[in-house]
């Protein structure tokens, strides 16, 4: 007893001490475990905005905003031919009920163009309580999800109280949280209880041991009945008749079934938002100091807007580098993914009209270690990408460009 | 296995001895069961997979090829084993209610109460009318040739008919959106799954154009071939790794 008493007293401790410990659920999306460059060169995302972040179940909410594909897109990602605007949730907490590009309603995949501009929004409906980390991303075949901004949703109300129906084409209504449940048990409960009886019919005799010796006896004409002949020639003619005597009947119920729908969707870019034309800026050179964590940009911008312009924002892979000079303009102060004053310039001055202009941008901050950015320069395809936004204060106007260069890393 | 031995030589197991045996029955019986839950639902889970797990997969094409043909594997392993060594008719049913006992405890437990979907969005589809169908027909006839060529055909040609009752309902036409889906289409939209964009799902891809719209009988006669030969593959797999020796030392 002394013997088997410590085992046991271990155990129960082990016991114990796994239930005052928490298991956390895990939250994120190994949104920052892409390789850089395809996240900053692939599906640049921005003005992302949800109506809200609280709400019941059972309630809408949306998320929009706005995506350029880079046109320096990675040679190792194949081109995004098909690819589906996703968001990632921990399951169906909540149910997307419509979802559009560029005003288009869309439901399959789509092929998207290099160098193109779009707008979306995704409506969602609560249908679980919680608290969740919610981003929209896009899923792109043979290279990934590249993840938009991600917010916390929280999610109140009944589970019990979440509907969801529809009409189909024939008029008629139909629950899909139970459409087709009670009708799939009950065929699988009859082919079940078909096998059942043949199952008990022979394990209720003498099976392994007394059959093979049987068998090696020689006396297989005992272990094998008239009566066992002729149930099974019954189920060899019967259950094929029945089955295909029910298919008929299912076939004659649903006459208008149609094969599940396999399109790709087909939607053309906005006109240019990124890259218009208007202010151009070309990216020369770009440098990354590790021991500061500071990108150094060179660039040339051509402003061949009516106003002077200024550079505002940097943008890559949804952290937000801001110029904190410009006031009013676009700081979103209390964002994690922002870095307030993590843009400067050499020179802040406004460019003029008709200015061309080499300007060097240090966006520097911590977000390149935290959010894993700084992992380009151990990338094979060390590019940097981003967008660049710009200014014009007194027109009240914004010019995007997408900008990409190769990243040199300073070490000292 | 000649009938060597004269019949009146033989000497069946009575009392204590005849209860041991059926005892043994039993604990081979419950062993097989949780074996073939585990091993064939892990097999088919890992082969036929999304085709099995969601219903938006479930198309006229590459369903009713895949899935007979991995689901007859076991089946013919098995039926190898209990037919050869013990003239028992029912390893593909017991290999294949046992697969649907696993599939229905994960599609339960796991991506309803774990993950959330309900329940009929993840239905599984059901093999046991031509698993007896092999049974009962390699019982009949004896011939592992007959039941390949025949019984093989039947289990991949009666599965799509078998599903049908269960899955027709979700091919119903929707208007969504200014397009229209099926009613199985549309649970793939609406319940998200992050792992799982739509451009993922393998349905309606192939060359099986020529012949208009009947893609669903070719799938199915192709499927029956490949199972005829899957088949005695799998026997021979099942006689390989079978081994009864230790019974002749009881």
């Amino acid at each position: 007893m002394k013997v088997l008493f410590k085992p046991w007293l271990l155990a129960l401790l082990c016991l114990n001490v796994l239930s005052v410990l928490t298991v956390p659920t895990a939250q994120a999306h190994g949104e920052k475990a892409l390789e850089p460059f395809i996240r900053m060169r692939t599906i640049q995302w921005y003005d992302v905005q949800w109506s809200t972040q609280k709400f019941n179940v059972n309630e809408e909410v949306s998320v929009s905003g706005k995506f350029h594909v880079a046109e320096d897109w990675p040679i190792s990602v194949p081109k995004p031919e098909a690819s589906f605007l996703n968001i990632s949730t921990p399951g169906p907490v909540l149910i997307r009920t419509e979802r559009y590009l560029n005003g288009k309603p869309w439901t399959n995949s789509v092929s998207l163009e290099p160098g193109g501009d779009y707008e979306f929004k995704v409506v969602l409906k609560g249908r679980l309580p919680g608290r969740y980390h919610i981003h929209p991303f896009f899923n792109l075949k043979d290279a990934g999800q590249v993840m938009g901004p991600g917010v916390w949703l929280d999610i109140g109300g009944d589970p019990g109280d979440f509907r969801n129906t529809l009409k189909t084409i024939n008029g008629e209504v139909i629950d899909m949280e139970s459409f087709g449940f009670a009708n799939g048990v009950f065929w699988h409960l009859f082919w079940g209880v078909l096998a059942a009886g043949w199952l008990l019919w022979w394990v209720r005799r003498p099976l392994f041991i007394s059959r093979y010796r049987m068998l090696d006896a020689g006396l297989e004409q005992e272990l094998i009945t008239a009566q066992d002949k002729f149930i099974a020639k019954a189920v060899l003619v019967g259950v094929p008749v029945l089955v295909l005597a029910l298919n008929a009947v299912t076939a004659n119920r649903y006459p208008d079934a149609i094969p599940l729908q396999a399109g790709l969707d087909r939607i053309l870019p906005l006109p240019a938002q990124v890259n218009a034309g208007t202010v151009n800026v070309d990216a020369i050179k770009a440098e990354y100091n590790v021991a500061q964590r500071a990108m150094l940009l060179q660039v040339s911008v051509d402003n061949r807007s009516q106003g002077a312009v200024r550079i505002g924002e940097f943008s890559s892979s949804n952290v937000h580098f801001m110029n904190a000079e410009l006031a009013d303009v676009g700081h979103m102060p209390g964002k994690d993914d922002v870095s307030n004053n993590g843009l400067s310039l050499d020179n802040n001055t406004p460019i003029a009209p008709g200015e061309q202009r080499t300007v060097t941008i240090e966006v520097r901050d911590a977000a390149w270690e935290s959010e894993k950015l700084d992992g380009l320069i151990k990338d094979a395809d060390s590019r940097i990408g981003g967008l660049l936004f710009l200014y014009d204060d007194v027109m009240g106007k914004r010019y995007i460009s997408s900008i990409s260069a190769a990243v040199i890393p300073k070490f000292n | 296995m000649s009938a060597q031995i004269p019949i009146s030589t033989f000497n069946p197991y009575r009392g204590e001895k005849a209860r041991l045996v059926r005892a043994y029955d039993y604990l081979i019986l419950v062993l097989a069961l949780f074996l073939f839950i585990g091993s064939f639902h892990l097999h088919f889970a890992l082969t036929v997979g999304d085709w099995d797990f969601w219903v938006d997969w479930k198309d006229r094409q590459w369903w009713p090829l895949v899935t007979p043909l991995i689901g007859i594997t076991f089946p013919a392993a098995v039926q190898a084993v209990l037919w050869d060594k013990f003239r028992l008719p029912l390893g593909a049913t017991l290999c294949v209610a046992a697969l649907l006992l696993g599939t229905w405890v994960t599609r339960v437990f796991a991506y309803h109460y774990w993950n959330y979907f309900p329940i009929n969005m993840v239905l599984p589809a059901t093999m046991v009318p031509g698993a007896l169908v092999l049974d009962t027909l390699l019982m009949l006839t004896n011939s592992l040739t007959i039941t390949s060529i025949f019984g093989g055909a039947a289990f991949a040609l009666l599965f799509y008919p078998t599903n049908w009752p269960i899955f027709g309902m979700f091919h119903q036409a929707v208007e969504y959106h200014n397009s229209q889906l099926t009613v199985a289409d549309l649970f793939g939209f609406q319940y998200i799954r992050t792992g799982m964009p739509e451009y993922l799902r393998i349905i309606e891809r192939g060359t099986l154009r020529t012949y208009g719209q009947y893609a669903t009988p070719l799938a199915a006669f192709c499927s029956a071939l490949l199972c005829s030969l899957m088949y005695p593959l799998w026997w021979y797999i099942g006689k390989w790794f079978a081994d009864t020796r230790y019974l002749k030392s009881i």
